[in-house]
């Protein structure tokens, strides 16, 4: 922010047009759920906000026990956990599709357990909804994706500059879950590890299958997709309300396409910030 | 001390305006970051304001069992977006509420008590001739006995300008963001909220569903809660933006709370309290070179 803002008209500009309001007047009206600077960012990226959208579903995670001394996966909650998310993700792309967005930016995808009833989770998932100012990508193709959807991503608008402007297009959210039970260690082999540096090979193996479970459901959907790659992979253990031996793996990312063959970001300044956040 | 009605401001805040005028101590709420963001864009904070409001939250409304709303047609708000779920289903929203049931009365009361704290803290920025107040925190606070607190606090400021807007500006954005919409070319307008309360009965079904037994199932009418009041509070906020003649709105936070009641021996019913805050926007530079320019930068630290 070099220039003189008095030059610019600020905040003569300002009062004038907060002096000239008059309510009731007809506008084309936004929301938006992201900061200021997501905001100014995904507009410069060549997008305005539409509206918030949202998507909601309050699940009942059925119930499965994992035997005592094995590692196995417990499918009914895997299957829960997935469908609960997709449930909330296909609504949320549901609003959007009716405001005719291209994309949803900004998407944050929560579970919240109700205190009122056992076995109770909320999920839900909330982004914004932006169109693009090009009707078509650079390459001329739609910015929807191949499922006719609008893109989505949970890249927060920063992230989603920095990828257009390297030449990304997003395609959309791609996550795998699978939730895992892994064996407790029978009684002699406990007692066997007493006062010992040890890897525990079982339970290492378990962790790796888990991972490679909910992290090859990712890539199918990416594929799926026809992207190119995934960004901004997480990988997160989730306890939730079952236990210690009992973890839900979770991969999410979002899922991208090129749009042109180089990807070449103007080199950053360095600069030393004055504050800590 | 002077025995208050209740009208216009408080003797002490009238005092300490006074004071205000008298010694023309600036005080201000914002941080360094954010007193330099807002005097960047020609805006000078004037002082702290304040407005709060103690009231008594005696009458929800008729809170009976959600049955009664679920007859078709009576209750029920449809955002027409949602497939799964039609009309007159047997969530009761407060906008929706009429009769036998809802939480109308209950959802005016909060409307009034942010509507009394935000206006008393404007009556504040008044008496100091400012013509905004940035980075205001609401806050509600219970007291016990159904009475609630509900605060407003923010920072008046008064722009270096020929031009006075024609009521004041407010917003619950820090002075950096502020100045960062005022370089794009968007003014913030004011702060707007929406609230819904809605009740839902708990059918055989849903009961069902949220049974231990039931496996893995969504359950439809909690989903139908939620998204119903969500839906309202949304609405609610996209009504008073589009009222107040503004071209958009950042959320600053939305929130959900559901608690189960008894409405009759060995019966529950589920409530939900939906709010979404944020600041209504409008734009003062149409065409479109705003002056937004964008720095790639790496962060020493």
């Amino acid at each position: 922010m070099t220039a003189d803002p008095t030059a610019l008209g600020i905040p003569e500009d300002a009062m004038r047009r907060l002096a000239e309001m008059r309510p009731g007047q007809a506008t084309s009206l936004f929301t938006s759920d992201l900061s200021v600077n997501e905001f100014l960012l995904v507009r410069e990226a060549g997008f305005r906000p539409l509206g918030l959208v949202l998507g909601s579903s309050i699940y009942h995670v059925g119930f499965q026990m994992g035997r005592w001394s094995s590692n196995q996966e417990l499918t009914t909650l895997s299957q829960a956990m997935y469908h609960a998310r997709e449930l909330a993700m296909t609504r949320m792309e549901t609003e959007a599709d009716q405001l005719g967005a291209d994309g949803i930016v900004g998407v944050r995808l929560d579970i919240e357990f109700k205190e009122f009833g056992s076995d109770l989770a909320e999920f839900i998932a909330v982004g914004t909804a932006v169109s693009a100012e090009q009707p078509q990508t650079p390459d001329g193709e739609p910015w929807r994706n191949n499922q006719g959807q609008p893109f989505t991503s949970d890249l927060s608008g920063q992230d989603f500059w920095t990828l257009i402007q390297a030449g990304y297009a997003p395609l959309g959210m791609v996550m795998g879950t699978c939730v895992y039970h892994i064996a407790h260690q029978r009684f002699w082999q406990a007692m066997g590890n007493i006062g010992q540096n040890v890897e525990l090979p079982q339970f290492t193996e378990a962790l790796y299958d888990a991972r490679e479970l909910a992290m090859s459901r990712m890539q199918a959907e990416a594929e799926r997709l026809a992207a190119e790659g995934i960004v901004g992979v997480q990988l997160l253990s989730l306890g939730h309300r079952w236990g210690g031996h009992t973890t839900e793996f979770f991969a999410i990312g979002t899922a991208v396409r090129p749009l042109r063959a180089d990807h070449v970001i103007a080199k950053p300044q360095l600069v030393l910030p004055l504050t800590d956040s | 001390m002077a025995k208050w009605d209740g009208r216009g401001l408080p003797p002490v805040a009238t005092d300490r305006m006074a004071r205000f005028a008298r010694s023309g101590l600036r005080t201000s709420l914002l941080t360094v970051p954010g007193a330099a963001g807002v005097q960047s864009v020609g805006l000078d904070p004037v002082g702290e304001v304040m407005g709060c409001i103690v009231e008594h939250i005696g009458w929800s409304g008729f809170a009976g069992c959600g049955y009664l709303g679920g007859i078709p047609g009576l209750g029920g708000f449809n955002l027409g977006g949602f497939s799964g779920y039609g009309l007159g289903g047997p969530t009761v929203t407060s906008s929706g509420s009429r009769g036998f049931v809802g939480f109308g009365p209950y959802v005016d009361a909060l409307y009034h008590g942010y509507g009394t704290a935000l206006g008393r803290m404007i009556e504040e920025a008044v008496a100091m001739d400012a013509d905004g107040v940035v980075g205001v925190r609401l806050s509600v606070s219970q007291l016990g006995n159904s009475n609630r607190e509900f605060v407003a606090l923010g920072t008046a400021v008064r722009a270096r300008s020929q031009h006075r807007p024609s009521q004041l500006f407010t917003t619950d954005l820090a002075g950096q963001d502020v100045a960062k919409l005022l370089h794009a070319g968007w003014a913030p307008y004011a702060v707007v909220y929406g609230i819904s309360v809605a009740i839902r009965h708990d059918d055989w079904a849903t009961q069902r569903q949220a049974s231990w037994g039931a496996g893995n199932t969504e359950v439809a009418g909690y989903t139908e809660l939620v998204w119903h009041v969500r839906a309202d509070a949304r609405h609610c906020f996209e009504q008073r933006v589009r009222a107040a003649g503004a071209e958009g709105a950042i959320v600053s936070s939305m929130g959900l709370a559901i608690s189960e009641i008894e409405p009759s021996e060995g019966h529950r019913d589920h409530v939900a309290e939906a709010t979404v805050f944020g600041t209504a926007l409008v734009r003062f530079h149409e065409d479109s070179a705003a002056p937004t320019r964008s720095l790639t930068m790496l962060p020493l630290r």
